[in-house]
């Protein structure tokens, strides 16, 4: 009987790790074999079987890419875009969302204005995307990095003063009520008590909004086309009429994406946070 | 002054300053998001394709709206966008729960587990679409070769019409199972151990407990979570654009790609304008669903 037992616990166990080993296995292999491609030599692309240990390691698909100009410009496109719609996010929304919480607003019409958050959060993108198109083309900002930073302001604007929303009405009252007696404005209760205390949501806040920014597609797309063309417009051009181009396709997911995963590992609580906010409070 | 004089007192003075604290925030939504809305709403009215004309061609009430409905390509991604977020949040669903359980527990192990899971959540989207790809190609790819070992001839992935949908589904079950498996996480870490311990002492086994102590606490989660999910795949585009382009021919057109190509390759503004209002309509239903579930759970 009790031998019974430990064997069923022990295969159990077995099987537990087995499970989370393919598990594993699913997410790594993918990456890893994105990797090897992006070092494979041209003619070891389409063979059959396929080439999993290449033969020779050729650095040549990133020695093009960092050639050729224009991806430099995509690089620096993606940083740009990336800085400034996390700067000007972070610096509108901290401030709207305290500004909000503060205000001492009707339950209703905070319910009302949650709901908007929300709404923005999850309409279709592509509605908007022509008439932002047309005012970008009204405005003379086509092929600009601005017309994409505008656009993502557009989405992350609300989604960080949402989150910061929640963040400043979970804070006791107490923290600024010895500021207000001592006579100090909103502003410098502001920056002085309640922006120190809330410092970690506000970096969660930002690595969301570069998170979203660099990896936004869609808007990027449709006002971008050669001169502002950031990494992810470059990524998807890779496969075109005249057939798809492996090597540099691998090459240039790769610096896309591992930025994202240095992030990841690094700043894991944050990132995690921002992302499933709305999902799971606070 | 008494001190709670000087604390009304700053109450109403302040509110000048929060005003404009929020200010500048409502001015780029207003912008960026109200305006292109409003505008979007008068395009689905009109006639308006951007290779005759470079301005609107006149109001046409809904002949947008009917000519998308009757249109086989719209019925079709309706269609597609049914299948392929049904099939990758059923399975999104099962698989992050079932991880979840796998991955509890505060060991490096499991920390390390998870930081890994969670890793195809952060790939751009468009970059993941490139990396399966590479992954499905009938002949070089590595799925295939890997069904190969066990015996198993992959199919012609992104070449067949019904294997490009099951591709498709693969690409998000594989890219968003995580972000299930960490609200699911979150939900099962926050139930109160004794609530378990005394359903253990009673004498039920682990399944029950699981389906009459835990699944009815997590259900508005997994609920909440469920539409997320749902919204979310509906609204992607970016991963389909990069594995499939909606090919081979319109087999893995969805709502979103449908409505991108209309208005952004053929410029059929006022088409384009009309089917996403469509789309609308049952985004908003679902949004107002996850509105709904959020107000409960607090």
């Amino acid at each position: 009987m009790r031998n019974k037992t430990s064997a069923k616990i022990f295969l159990l166990k077995l099987l537990h790790g087995l499970i989370l080993s393919v598990a594993c296995l699913v997410v790594l292999i993918p990456l890893i074999y994105l990797i090897i491609n992006s070092v494979k030599l041209p003619r070891e692309f389409l063979t059959v079987p396929p080439t999993i240990l290449p033969s020779e390691v050729t650095f040549q698909h990133y020695q093009e890419l960092i050639d050729d100009a224009k991806t430099i410009r995509y690089f620096r496109n993606s940083l740009t875009v990336s800085f400034w719609t996390t700067a000007i996010t972070i610096v509108s929304g901290t401030l709207a969302a305290y500004g909000l919480a503060r205000m001492k607003l009707a339950a209703r019409l905070l319910a009302g204005i949650t709901f908007i958050f929300l709404f923005i959060r999850f309409y279709p993108r592509v509605t908007t995307v022509i008439p932002f198109f047309l005012v970008m083309r009204q405005l003379d900002l086509l092929d600009t990095v601005w017309a994409i930073i505008i656009g993502h302001l557009g989405i992350t604007i609300p989604f960080v003063t949402w989150l910061m929303l929640v963040v400043f009405q979970d804070l006791p009252q107490e923290i600024e009520e010895a500021a207000i007696v001592d006579g100090s404005s909103v502003w410098q209760r502001f920056w002085r008590v309640v922006l120190p205390i809330v410092m970690p949501s506000v970096s969660a806040a930002a690595i969301l909004t570069a998170f979203l920014s660099w990896n936004e597609f869609l808007i990027a797309s449709s006002v971008a086309r050669r001169k502002a063309s950031v990494l992810s417009i470059a990524v998807a051009s890779f496969v075109s009429d005249k057939g798809i181009q492996w090597g540099p396709m691998a090459a240039m997911s790769v610096v896309m994406i591992l930025p994202m995963i240095i992030f990841a590992l690094f700043a894991q609580k944050y990132l995690i946070r921002g992302i499933t906010f709305g999902a799971v409070k606070g | 002054m008494t001190i709670k004089k000087r604390a009304t007192w700053h109450k109403r003075h302040d509110l000048p300053w929060l005003l404009v604290f929020v200010l500048p925030a409502f001015l780029i939504v207003v912008a960026v998001q109200f305006y292109p809305l409003a505008y979007s709403a008068l395009l689905s009215v009109q006639e308006w394709s951007l290779t005759e004309s470079q301005a609107p061609q006149g109001f046409v009430g809904w002949d947008n709206f009917a000519r998308e409905l009757g249109d086989s390509t719209f019925q079709r991604s309706v269609r597609n966008s049914i299948v392929i977020t049904g099939g990758a949040v059923i399975l999104e669903m099962f698989l992050g729960v079932c991880l979840a359980y796998l991955t509890m527990g505060s060991s490096w192990r499991m920390r390390a587990v998870r930081t890994l899971l969670i890793l195809p959540m952060v790939i751009a989207p468009v970059a993941a679409g490139t990396l399966w790809r590479i992954l499905l190609n009938s002949r070089a790819g590595l799925v295939n070769h890997l069904l190969g070992f066990i015996g198993i001839k992959g199919p012609e992935w992104l070449a067949s019409p019904d294997w490009a949908v099951v591709a498709v589904i693969l690409l998000d079950t594989w890219q968003w199972t995580p972000f299930v498996l960490l609200v699911a996480g979150a939900a099962i870490a926050s139930i109160p151990e004794d609530l378990l311990e005394v359903a253990a002492i009673d004498g039920a086994s682990r399944w029950q407990v699981f389906l009459y102590v835990e699944l009815p606490l997590l259900m508005p989660l997994l609920l909440l979570t469920l539409v997320f999910r749902t919204l979310e795949s509906l609204l992607s585009l970016d991963s389909i654009y990069s594995l499939t382009f909606g090919g081979p021919g319109f087999s893995t057109y969805t709502m979103t790609f449908y409505i991108y190509t209309q208005g952004l390759r053929n410029f059929n503004f006022g088409a384009a304008a009309a089917s996403s209002w469509m789309f609308m309509v049952f985004a908003s239903i679902c949004i107002w669903l996850v509105f709904w579930f959020q107000r409960r759970e607090r």
